[in-house]
């Protein structure tokens, strides 16, 4: 046996694409402990929330913790803040606001996806996703007004409706982002090389997945059926016939396929969803302040988000507390190391596709 | 293999899928969430824009105590696009405060002239100083709003004072 070396591995690196920090203790290259930072990017955003902004526009600070899971912060926040103030929102409004969602969550997909072939070697397949992922931010950025921070929701509907011209633009556009998404999910799935480099590679069974409370597509490639967006009526997914996608195997692999499969499940339910769009008004007014607490439970592209609010009837809330689904899943990923090779943990930990400036906010 | 051929040799002659920006021009779509464009003429200084904004970017300095002048200050690369402004103005459908639906250009060699921008852009011409100029702002239209509490104050002691003798002689 060789002497043990200590080799960090961020807080930058070349196949980081988030600030975190890992110092491995390896052994002949084989990995024998990890210390994990999650911490680079504070930035006070909770305390910011319950100092600086009145409830009302308190969202354009939270929608900002993250630029990929903005409208999971969104929809976190005015669902639960609907429920202090109790306002429902009309039936249009809640459509948009899962088509919006579930747009997100494609693109989300798809870079992840991109990354971790890129860590696996894959270079050209990373220009691939990223070129498919433009069909995607386009169309927000043609519904929202903006690539990133689409800002639709507002207290009792959304900002911004879809006209009948931009609907059948998504509609061709999507269609045409499946075949391509389809050919990738083909390679993914039969691909020996790319078998090579992920299967079996970082295996949670699903005792673990569940002893640890592993969430999102990590979960589900474990067999653990758990998604918020079955499991808690936040936005019509019953209507649109959501279903959950799971994997057994586990692996690298599994997680590449099972956020793969979501998106052709997302594509899907976003069709089905334009087809249905009723007809009514998108805004509703509201009255008074939240007074009382609650919380609220929404799907991240990451896995499940929560939010907690509390307000004391004064314009300001007196607490906001948000615990985003990379955070639950660091105790796990610190245990996969463990026995790794050191060469491993970049498609490791890109496979859980973590979210730095959501953990630390 | 062969089919691998023909791909690439069809990705050659094929068009390539990014734009060259800057040097080409690159539009934004309809609705795009761009630039805040004020106009003077039909605002009716409700300080709505100024309170809902989140990062403060626009700022009314009291210019005039006596007669409560206000001047409109937009800070384009404090902005963070959200629209929050237009949707509370009153006075938005007439085109008080409007949301462009192009970009503002980058802080480069120079500052962006516009009228529609509001005072204090078209005042700096050194793109360094922009953000110096900013934060003097933020201080001096808190100063200003002090000062014209104060004024508003005295000019209230005053009436009643006034009110008082008038009371007292008749
Ligand atoms: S768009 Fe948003 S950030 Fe910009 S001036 Fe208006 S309210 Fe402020
Ligand atoms: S909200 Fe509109 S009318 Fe009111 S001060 Fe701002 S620009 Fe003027």
């Amino acid at each position: 046996m060789g002497n043990k070396i200590v080799v960090p591995f961020g807080s930058q690196h070349i196949a980081l694409p988030e600030p975190v920090s890992f110092l491995f203790d390896t052994k002949n290259e084989i990995i024998t402990n990890v210390k994990v930072d999650v911490g680079y990017v504070h930035r006070g955003i909770e305390k910011a929330a319950i100092t600086k902004f009145e409830f009302t526009n308190v969202s354009y600070l939270l929608t900002r913790i993250c630029g990929f899971c903005s409208i999971t912060h969104a929809g976190g926040y005015h669902h639960g803040i609907e429920k202090l103030l109790d306002v429902e929102a009309p039936k249009r409004a809640e459509y948009i606001r899962l088509i919006i969602t579930e747009l997100d969550r494609i693109h989300s997909h798809l870079l992840a996806n991109a990354h971790v072939a890129e860590v696996a070697g894959y270079e050209n397949l990373f220009m691939q996703g990223v070129k498919d992922r433009e069909i995607v931010m386009d169309l927000l950025e043609n519904i929202t007004g903006n690539r990133i921070q689409y800002d639709i929701y507002t207290i009792g509907g959304v900002r911004r409706d879809i006209s009948k011209e931009t609907a059948e633009y998504i509609k061709k556009q999507l269609l045409k982002l499946k075949d391509k998404v389809l050919k990738v999910y083909d390679f993914y799935d039969t691909d020996y090389t790319f078998g090579l480099k992920t299967k079996g590679i970082s295996y949670i069974s699903l005792d673990d997945a569940k002893k640890y409370n592993v969430v999102g597509p990590i979960a589900r490639a474990s067999g653990l059926a758990t998604d918020a967006r079955a499991e808690f009526d936040y936005l019509p997914y019953d209507e649109v016939g959501f279903e959950i996608q799971t994997r057994t195997e586990g692996d690298v692999w599994a997680r590449n396929i099972v956020r793969q499969m979501e998106v052709i499940h997302s594509i899907d339910l976003i069709l089905r969803a334009i087809d249905n769009l009723p007809e009514g008004d998108i805004k509703v007014k509201y009255k008074g302040r939240p007074k009382g607490e609650t919380f609220v439970r929404v799907e991240a592209p990451r896995g499940e988000c929560f939010y907690y609010l509390k307000g004391n009837g004064t314009k300001v809330l007196e607490r906001v507390r948000v615990r985003v689904p990379t955070y639950s899943n660091i105790p796990i990923l610190k245990e996969l190391f463990v026995g790794e090779k050191y060469s491993d943990a970049q498609p490791i930990v890109l496979s859980f596709d973590p979210c730095m400036s959501c953990t630390a906010r | 293999m062969v089919k691998m051929f023909i791909e690439s040799f069809k990705n050659l002659f094929s068009k390539p899928e990014t734009v060259k920006y800057p040097f080409e021009p690159f539009p934004e779509p309809e609705g795009f969430r761009g630039t805040i464009l004020y106009n003077e003429e039909l605002c009716i200084f409700c300080d709505k824009c100024e309170n809902v904004c989140p990062p403060g970017a626009i700022l009314f300095e009291i210019v005039d105590i006596e007669t409560n002048k206000r001047e409109y200050n937009y800070n384009p690369y404090l902005c963070i696009y959200c629209g929050a402004c237009v949707d509370v103005c009153p006075k938005a459908d007439e085109g008080c405060l409007t949301q462009a639906n192009t970009r503002t250009k980058p802080l480069g060699e120079e500052v962006v002239k516009d009228k529609k921008l509001g005072y204090l852009m078209n005042r700096i011409t050194n793109p360094k100083e922009v953000e110096k100029a900013w934060s003097e702002l933020e201080i001096r239209a808190k100063e200003s709003r002090e000062k014209y509490a104060e004024y508003k104050k005295q000019q209230r002691m005053k009436k009643r004072a006034q009110a008082q003798t008038k009371k007292e002689n008749s």
